[in-house]
């Protein structure tokens, strides 16, 4: 009688600290990742004096939309996020469509002696040297087209760097599905093409929100071929906007929190949108009984 | 309503060779189940058909038309496939009118022909929900609607029962059988379940690595098998294959003699012969052939299998369902003389005497 109670608290006392440590973990995980976050959002709407008050003032005493004023209205934000925008959707697009098709014939179709694994490695290779590499070929590539400072060359460019993600994500997703739903929709009278788009396509649905907003958020955050392609205010994106508050005489913290605060929010917005996509497991139940 | 012709058909991948020059035809409205192990070459031959796979030689026929490098859809086959291959991300009513839909058949006329279909594999109430939402027989009768829904020349399926339970598969197989003979297609059945081979085929091909063993109607295949494989393979239990020597005319194997094959000399050779057709008899009894321990008594229902230790193996045979012989007990042996088969252990063929 007295064994059983005694095994009983201890397991109790353990699964007491187990959980108790999967809880510190999250919210030590939540704290570094949000709080930055919260600090340019508490940041931008605090006069320039207050962002730097000691000790350091964690909501905003006297809230103010000025710096708001400043970024989107006095300086031309509006027109970097829609930049931004252009871009970032253009190349998702692109890129997603590329990627989806490159993925499944890589997936699915057969090809002599080893070339699935050697294309499929070439294609990742590309994205395995430093992207500051290929900026200068392809400045002179733009140049020469007389695509600088336009939208359609930051496409260009960021689907370069995109393209091997997608593709590889998309691969393995297409992978993953099981070929015989697409053998059964050719045998019952569908072309491979037609099998791809009504089936396997409908099926990688979680694989095709998960890399657009990959896709999505590389080209949104992206900063460096930006900076180099593009000198107009017609054609510079965000983040290029933002780091150019930061000049020879002054850093403009509260107007670039501000733009950075507003910069977050469409990934977010997005993110939730897709998020029941991002969850797996349509195909199941698909096969086996 | 057709006819399938393999002619000298071999299928290689890489370097291994999956079917070997097959020939074989089957005619229209027969029910015909490829039999075999796994990896045998059954799956593949029947892919084949469908256009899932090209054969790298030969040439395959669906009555006149060389279906060689044809795309599935102009094959006009339906397939049924063993893992059911329903689409998940559609309900049951769209599975079955899929290839109706492929096809552009209009709605009203699609709409009929799958409820149609449905009230007839017992679907009807259930049309609007996702395959996940389904039992194993159910999915499986959703594969089924979807081959049947238009009328194809070729049935193909691919071991459809094999993950139903016990009990499911045997209704199923009665349901199958009576729906080939409804709708008089021409079928292809794939399956390592001999029992299926037998109830359900008007001929059974047994395959083995490649080849075809034999073919036959499951009576001939049962009752006069022509090589050692399709001996073992078919049969449950199996047919007792015992190795031995025969010597002027009588096989002898650990003291069990069989004789009445004349004029044979044959140093390495195998007697088949089937549980039933081996009795049980008294141990003083001046014809038996053979006297043994029991190793089990196992009581199926409707008779009695007998394990007996002979030499290195164990014998079975079929009593009775009142045997009370006991373990180790012994017990005399006769064979019916003229139910066994001997068979040459070298050329694993039959010898006929």
């Amino acid at each position: 009688m007295e064994i059983v109670p005694k095994i009983h608290v201890r397991s109790r006392l353990r699964e007491m600290l187990v959980r108790l440590t999967a809880y510190v973990t999250i919210v030590v995980a939540l704290v570094v990742t949000l709080f930055p976050i919260y600090w340019i959002a508490a940041n931008s709407f605090k006069f320039d004096i207050d962002i730097f008050a000691v000790p350091p003032e964690w909501v905003p005493k006297n809230p103010t939309l000025k710096h708001y004023d400043e970024a989107f209205i006095q300086r031309p934000f509006l027109r970097y996020a829609l930049n931004s925008f252009l871009v970032a959707v253009g190349t998702t697009i692109v890129s997603v469509c590329f990627g989806t098709m490159a993925g499944y014939a890589l997936a699915r179709f057969s090809y002599p002696w080893q070339w699935r694994r050697q294309i499929s490695f070439w294609i990742l290779s590309t994205r395995m040297m430093p992207p500051i590499v290929s900026i200068i070929p392809l400045y002179l590539f733009f140049n020469y087209f007389d695509m600088l400072n336009t939208k359609s060359a930051l496409i260009i460019a960021y689907t370069a760097f995109n393209l091997p993600f997608a593709t590889w994500m998309m691969k393995s997703y297409f992978q993953d599905l099981p070929v015989e739903l697409e053998e059964a929709a050719m045998v019952d009278g569908d072309t491979r093409w037609g099998a791809f788009l009504h089936v396997a396509l409908p099926l990688a649905r979680p694989g095709l929100a998960a890399t657009a907003i990959f896709c999505l958020i590389i080209s949104w955050n992206e900063f460096l071929l930006s900076l180099i392609i593009t000198l107009t205010e017609q054609s510079q994106t965000l983040p290029i906007g933002i780091a150019g508050r930061v000049t020879q005489y002054n850093t403009y913290w509260g107007e670039i929190s501000a733009a950075g605060f507003m910069a977050c929010v469409p990934i977010v917005v997005f993110a939730f949108m897709v998020q029941k996509h991002l969850v797996r497991g349509l195909s199941l139940g698909a096969v086996k009984g | 309503m057709a006819s399938v012709t393999f002619k000298k058909v071999c299928k290689k991948f890489g370097e291994f060779v999956a079917v070997n020059n097959f020939t074989l035809e089957i005619r229209d409205k027969e029910f015909l189940v490829l039999l075999g192990p796994s990896g045998c070459g059954k799956t593949t031959t029947m892919r084949m058909v469908a256009g899932l796979e090209e054969a790298t030689s030969g040439d395959i026929y669906i009555d006149a038309d060389r279906i060689n490098g044809v795309l599935p859809k102009y094959r006009d086959v339906a397939m049924v496939f063993q893992s059911y291959a329903l689409y998940p991300h559609l309900t049951v009513e769209d599975n079955i009118g899929y290839p109706l839909k492929i096809r552009k058949v209009e709605p009203a006329e699609r709409k009929r022909r799958i409820a149609e279909v449905a009230r007839r594999v017992e679907l009807d109430t259930m049309l609007s929900r996702l395959p996940k939402e389904l039992s194993g027989g159910q999915r499986q009768r959703v594969a089924l609607a979807r081959a049947i829904v238009r009328t194809p020349r070729v049935f193909l399926m691919d071991e459809p029962l094999s993950n139903l339970d016990a009990k499911l598969r045997t209704q199923m197989r009665a349901e199958l059988k009576h729906l080939q003979h409804e709708l008089q297609v021409t079928t292809i059945y794939v399956t390592h379940d001999q029992i299926e081979a037998m109830t359900l085929a008007h001929r059974v091909a047994v395959m083995n690595k490649g080849v075809i063993e034999q073919l036959g109607t499951p009576r001939e295949i049962y009752n006069d098998p022509r090589t050692l494989f399709v001996a073992g393979f078919i049969g449950s239990p199996p047919m007792n294959l015992i190795p031995g020597e025969v010597k002027e005319g009588i096989f002898n194997s650990a003291g069990f003699r069989v004789g009445g094959f004349a004029r044979a000399n044959i140093s390495r050779a195998v007697l088949g012969v089937r549980p039933e057709d081996v009795h049980a008899a008294p141990v003083e009894d001046d014809d038996v052939n053979l006297v043994a321990p029991i190793y089990s008594v196992e009581l199926t229902g409707e008779n009695t299998l007998v394990s007996l230790r002979l030499g290195g193996q164990l014998m079975t045979l079929r009593a009775d369902k009142n045997f009370t012989g006991q373990i180790d007990e012994q017990i005399g042996v006769k064979v019916a003389t003229d139910r066994v088969f001997l068979y040459n252990g070298e050329t694993q063929d039959r010898v006929d005497f």
